[in-house]
C-alpha cells in the first residue's frame, strides 16, 4: 500500500463515519406536536371553552415521557454506532430538561401564582438552546432557524398579553421541533437508500 | 531520515478499522463489517491483532441472546494513528 493509498483510504473512511446521521428526527416530532396540542389545547380551553383547568392538558407530557423512554431504551439496543455527536447531544438535551424543570420550580417558588407572567417567555427562550446546538452540530439551517424563532417569540411575547403567550409556544414549536423533526426524517431516510 | 510505517497499521484493512473508530465513540462489529465492505472472518482476525497491539478495546456481550461485539479506539491507538498520519506527511512531502 502506498503513501498516497493510505491517505485516500484514512479520508474515506473518516468520510464513511461522518457521514453517519443516527438522528431521525422522530423525538423532534413526537416533543414538538405534544408541546404544539398542549399549548393550543391549554389556549382553546381558557379563551373560548371558558374551562380554568384546561392545563390539565399538560399530563399529556407524561405519556410522552413514557413513550420516550421506552423508545430511546429500544433505540440504544438497536443501534450500532455512538458518534460523538449523539454524546454531545443527549447530554445538551438532558441538561436542558433539567433547566426546563429547575425553572418552572424557582418561577413558581419566587414569584407564586405570578409566575405564570414571565414562564413562556422564558420557556421560549430556553427552547431555542438546545435547538441551536442541534443545528449546529447536526449541520442543520431547520433547527437554527427554528432556534432563532424561539428567541424572537420570546422578545415578542413581552408585547403582547400574557393569555396569548401560549399562542407563541405553539408558533414555536412548529418552526423549532416539528418540521424541522420532519426534515431531519428525510435526511436519514437519503442517507439509509444511498 | 524516513520512520518507518507502523506496521500493525500500514495494511488496508487494519487502517480503516481505526480510520473508521478514530471518528467515532464506539462501533459495532456490523457496523464495521458493512463500513469496510471486509469478511467476518477476515475483520474478526484483523480486529483481534488491533486488540492484541492495545490499539482498540472489545467489548463481547449478549443484546436480546445474540453475541455483540463492541469496538473502540484506546488512547494507545489514537497516538500510533496520529503518528502513523505524520509520517505518512513526510513520505509525502519528500515526493513533492
Amino acid at each position: 500500500m502506498s503513501s498516497a493509498e493510505s491517505l485516500i483510504l484514512i479520508e474515506s473512511m473518516i468520510n464513511k463515519a461522518k457521514n453517519q446521521f443516527s438522528e431521525d428526527g422522530h423525538l423532534y416530532q413526537l416533543w414538538g406536536w405534544v408541546v404544539f396540542i398542549c399549548s393550543l389545547g391549554q389556549y382553546i380551553g381558557m379563551r373560548f371553552l371558558k374551562i380554568q383547568s384546561s392545563y390539565y392538558v399538560w399530563l399529556l407530557t407524561i405519556l410522552a415521557v413514557i413513550y420516550m423512554v421506552f423508545y430511546l431504551s429500544r433505540n440504544k439496543k438497536q443501534r450500532k454506532v455512538v458518534t460523538y455527536t449523539d454524546e454531545v447531544l443527549g447530554a445538551t438535551w438532558i441538561a436542558f430538561s433539567i433547566v426546563l424543570l429547575l425553572t418552572g420550580f424557582i418561577l413558581a417558588q419566587v414569584l407564586g401564582a405570578k409566575f405564570y407572567t414571565v414562564l413562556n417567555p422564558i420557556y421560549l427562550s430556553i427552547y431555542g438552546i438546545p435547538t441551536f446546538i442541534s443545528g449546529v452540530v447536526l449541520k442543520f439551517r431547520p433547527l437554527k432557524t427554528g432556534a432563532v424563532i424561539c428567541w424572537g417569540l420570546a422578545v415578542l411575547s413581552t408585547f403582547i398579553p400574557v393569555a396569548e403567550h401560549l399562542l407563541l409556544i405553539a408558533v414555536a414549536m412548529l418552526f423549532a421541533w416539528i418540521l424541522p423533526g420532519y426534515l431531519l426524517k428525510q435526511r436519514y431516510n437519503n442517507q439509509s437508500v444511498n | 531520515m524516513f520512520k518507518e510505517l507502523d506496521p500493525i497499521l500500514h495494511t488496508p484493512l487494519r487502517l480503516a478499522i481505526v480510520s473508521l473508530l478514530i471518528s467515532v465513540k464506539e462501533a459495532e462489529f456490523t457496523f464495521i463489517k458493512d463500513k469496510t465492505n471486509a469478511t467476518a472472518g477476515n475483520l474478526s482476525v484483523q480486529i483481534s491483532k488491533l486488540k492484541e497491539a492495545g490499539y482498540i478495546d472489545v467489548v463481547k456481550q449478549f443484546k436480546e441472546n445474540y453475541p455483540q461485539t463492541i469496538c473502540k479506539i484506546t488512547p494507545e491507538g489514537i497516538r500510533a494513528f496520529e503518528t502513523y498520519v505524520k509520517n505518512l506527511q513526510s513520505y509525502l512531502n519528500a515526493g513533492n
